[in-house]
């Protein structure tokens, strides 16, 4: 059995990697186009709108920055040629010097602030899928309580907002009504080392930004998803079937219902991560959190566009490689899967 | 059609909305805050005594009275009318969004459900290629660029890029399962050309979802203006929510200097939004499949 088991394995992974690098491919394409299409040349219209602001910018940066932007969105030269020379901008991550702070590179900006956003978006979504499916799942199946009649009616209140207007929410209520949290940034202390007290100023900093993620996230699809998916799997026969037999309801929660929910409600928060990744950058730029939202709106403040491209090119891989692990992680949870 | 015609069907969709109005009360509440939240932005916001896009038309920061209901801005404006003007321009750009996105989803998934084959699968790779870019990135570089040329229904047309995809996928999902049942074969044997069989047999049944699929389409593209906005990129010279919440809050500081009236209004008009459409559609398509429920 193991040998033919791990052909199959193989044969996944190839698969899952192969859609993985065709979609990268075809989402910077389509990006590629969408500004090719447009009627103006932006380009001139980006520096032009740069000097006018009267900005002060070194003379050199901005012969760079015009070469740069002339190669990653192919003005002029033929389509094809500077279709190949975007496209080796994007793979090899080169996006020239930033112009926010000149002349370090756009791409080391991204990297010195991704950590910030990986983690205050890693651990927010895991507690948010935790925490929204266990509730779902505990009101659908103990429906007719109170709890579970208010819970609903807050998941339908918190559902359809973006996360953003929750963070504002938040902020008038908990950093300026009653201010209890600070308005924003990510840390109030000098760093000095790593200590015990520079770790709790942290966390508390992005304690409210978390707590918008979380919200949202929890209450909002987590909850109203696998509330519907257990009162769907209290219909099946294998329910009826446990409770005839007298297994303890405990049991038949974790052992029937929780683990057939697990599933589908994978797959959902691999396609909902773009959607979480968007919200969290915007999120990021409400609470003045150091992350890589912080950075997007800095960019488009001050007009640079390398640092922009950067920007969203890193978003659009690190979403798709979240999407991509979490198909890998699928067959672990679904035995019915196995590596087809 | 003739006018006997038209006033049926007006007829029947009356009657349809007011047995859906009195049976339900999720669609009960959120239709009512509809209707209100409609008549501020389209009829109220005409009736406005300034010009809402002009600066310093009224002294600034003045907290709520019975003079200005929802008090005046850093920016000289009367919040309460600028808040008409902004739920619908809003609006606009939502409606413009769900009339694109939602038909062009509409149009695709049937394509791709009934012709199968090549086709099928070319349309749904590029579905799944839109699914997964992060639509917020993509809407950004564009409008980036863009940004001087935009307008009201321009915005929306650009937002609906990112929001056909999902409705295309559920059509498609919708159409293979029903091109199975017994019905539909019975009417192709018996001769009807696959046009007819779509447009007699097939939308019927995808009606419904359409009008759920519109409305929440509505919610993604207001909540998206507001996004965009936040980040400085929607129609600054005009009155949107997001605009709204752009000069309050990253121009003017309100929340640091404490004009909470102003944050506040486009913050609370955008949930009530949110939740007044979340309802009516949740209303609907429990009318409409009542066994979900």
């Amino acid at each position: 059995m193991a040998p033919k088991i791990s052909k199959h394995l193989i044969k996944y992974i190839g698969v899952r990697t192969v859609i993985y690098l065709a979609t990268i491919f075809s989402g910077v394409t389509i990006t590629f186009f969408l500004v090719k299409a447009m009627p103006v040349n932006a380009i001139e219209n980006i520096l032009f709108s740069i000097t006018q602001v009267g900005q002060v910018y070194d003379p050199e940066a901005l012969i760079l920055l015009r070469k740069t932007l002339y190669e990653i969105f192919g003005v002029g030269g033929n389509p094809l040629e500077s279709y190949v020379l975007f496209l080796r901008r994007v793979f090899t991550f080169d996006f020239g010097p930033s112009i926010i702070s000149y002349p370090t590179p756009a791409r080391e900006l991204v990297f010195r602030r991704l950590p910030w956003t990986i983690s205050l978006l890693s651990v927010s979504t895991l507690i948010s899928w935790i925490v929204g499916n266990l509730l779902g799942v505990l009101a659908g199946y103990l429906r007719d309580r109170k709890f579970a009649k208010v819970l609903e009616a807050v998941a339908i209140t918190l559902y359809p907002m973006p996360y953003y207007i929750m963070a504002l929410i938040l902020l008038i209520f908990f950093a300026v009504i009653i201010p209890i949290f600070p308005l924003g940034g990510g840390i109030s202390v000098i760093v000095e080392s790593l200590t015990l007290e520079v770790i709790l100023n942290m966390i508390w900093h992005s304690l409210l930004p978390a707590l918008s993620l979380i919200l949202i996230g929890a209450l909002g699809w987590s909850f109203l998803s696998s509330r519907t998916l257990t009162l769907e799997t209290l219909t099946e026969d294998y329910i009826s079937y446990a409770e005839v037999r007298g297994l303890p309801g405990n049991h038949v929660l974790r052992r029937y219902i929780l683990r057939n929910i697990l599933v589908p409600q994978m797959t959902v928060l691999g396609l909902g991560l773009g959607g979480i990744f968007s919200g969290a950058l915007l999120t990021e730029v409400l609470f003045a959190y150091p992350g890589v939202g912080g950075l997007l709106y800095y960019a488009i403040f001050s007009g640079d566009l390398n640092t922009l491209m950067a920007v969203v090119f890193t978003a659009m891989i690190a979403v798709a490689t979240a999407t991509y692990l979490l198909d890998l992680l699928y067959p672990l949870i679904d035995p019915r899967v196995r590596y087809r | 059609m003739s006018k006997a015609k038209y006033l049926g069907i007006i007829k029947k969709a009356y009657n349809a909305t007011r047995n859906i109005y009195v049976s339900k009360i999720k669609f009960r509440m959120g239709f009512t805050l509809l209707i209100v939240i409609l008549l501020l932005g389209f009829v109220v916001s005409f009736f406005a005594p300034m010009n809402t896009r002009t600066w310093y038309t009224v002294p600034k920061d003045l907290p709520p009275s019975t003079e200005h209901l929802l008090g005046t801005s850093t920016m000289g404006r009367d919040v309460f009318w600028e808040l008409c003007a902004s739920i619908r321009n809003s609006m606009i750009i939502a409606l413009m969004t769900a009339l694109i996105a939602s038909h062009v989803g509409l149009f695709i998934g049937l394509v791709a459900g009934i012709r199968g084959g090549i086709l099928d699968r070319i349309l749904m790779f590029m579905t799944d290629t839109f699914i997964i870019i992060p639509g917020l990135p993509l809407l950004i570089v564009v409008l980036t660029v863009l940004k001087q040329w935009m307008t009201l229904p321009l915005l929306g047309a650009l937002i609906s890029i990112v929001s056909w995809p999902w409705p295309a996928r559920q059509v498609r999902a919708m159409v293979l399962s029903l091109r199975e049942r017994t019905f539909i074969y019975t009417a192709m044997l018996s001769g009807m050309g696959m046009v007819k069989v779509l447009l007699r047999e097939i939308m019927p049944y995808l009606l419904g979802w359409h009008l759920i699929n519109f409305t929440n389409t509505i919610i993604f593209a207001i909540g998206m203006e507001t996004g965009l906005g936040i980040l400085g990129l929607s129609i600054l010279g005009d009155n949107t929510l997001g605009v709204m919440i752009y000069w309050a809050l990253n121009q003017f500081f309100a929340l640091f200097r404490g004009i909470l009236w102003w944050i506040a209004a486009p913050i609370a008009a955008s949930t009530f939004i949110f939740v007044a459409f979340y309802l009516t559609s949740m209303g609907l398509s429990e009318y409409l499949h009542p066994r979900v429920r």
